[in-house]
């Protein structure tokens, strides 16, 4: 079976399971309140999905830190190219 | 170490989330199991908004990336050449 397959199976059968639970398929009669929490959860999984996504790029944002040594070794060999270049002819 | 804005920027877009998920989590996840007269409820919009903000929200994420695909596409339109 393959990759395809297996996810189209394990998500067919959370949503089975959703389905069977907010719309009482089976006629369980489960607790009003858990059927009230279980109705809106595929959007709920979303929202917290984006809200993660959010905090991890700000997150990484926040934290992002310059790195000296390569700034410097990057400036040189900036110069020794452009030297490089005039040497060759080249007007800057 | 990221200038003072970027930590700011980063700082403030993580508070936000956490904000967000708490009041959204709060909203769908606790509030069905608090009695209908707790004060709790007067903080809380009615359920449906719980379901109909973010399908708004997600059609006006949409719109503003499609408005701006047509913006770019628009400046970077080249005339035909004439033969």
């Amino acid at each position: 079976m393959t990759k395809l397959l297996q996810w189209l199976f394990g998500v067919s059968l959370v949503v089975a399971g959703w389905a069977l639970v907010s719309f009482d398929l089976l006629d369980l009669k489960l607790p009003q309140p858990y059927r009230e929490v279980a109705w809106p959860m595929p959007l709920y999984l979303l929202v917290s999905f984006g809200c993660y996504s959010l905090a991890t790029v700000g997150y990484r944002v926040a934290t992002f830190n310059d790195c000296e040594e390569a700034a410097k070794e990057l400036q040189e060999q900036i110069k020794e190219a452009r030297e490089d270049l005039r040497k060759r002819g080249l007007k800057m | 170490m990221a200038t003072r804005v970027d930590q700011a920027v980063g700082m403030s877009l993580v508070v936000f989330s956490l904000l967000l998920f708490t009041y959204y989590s709060v909203w769908v996840i606790v509030l069905p199991f608090v009695e209908s007269d707790h004060v709790l409820h007067i903080y809380f919009l009615p359920r449906e908004y719980s379901v109909i903000l973010p399908g708004i929200a997600a059609v006006i994420l949409l719109l503003c990336i499609g408005a701006f695909t047509a913006v770019i596409m628009w400046k970077h339109r080249k005339p035909k050449k004439v033969d």
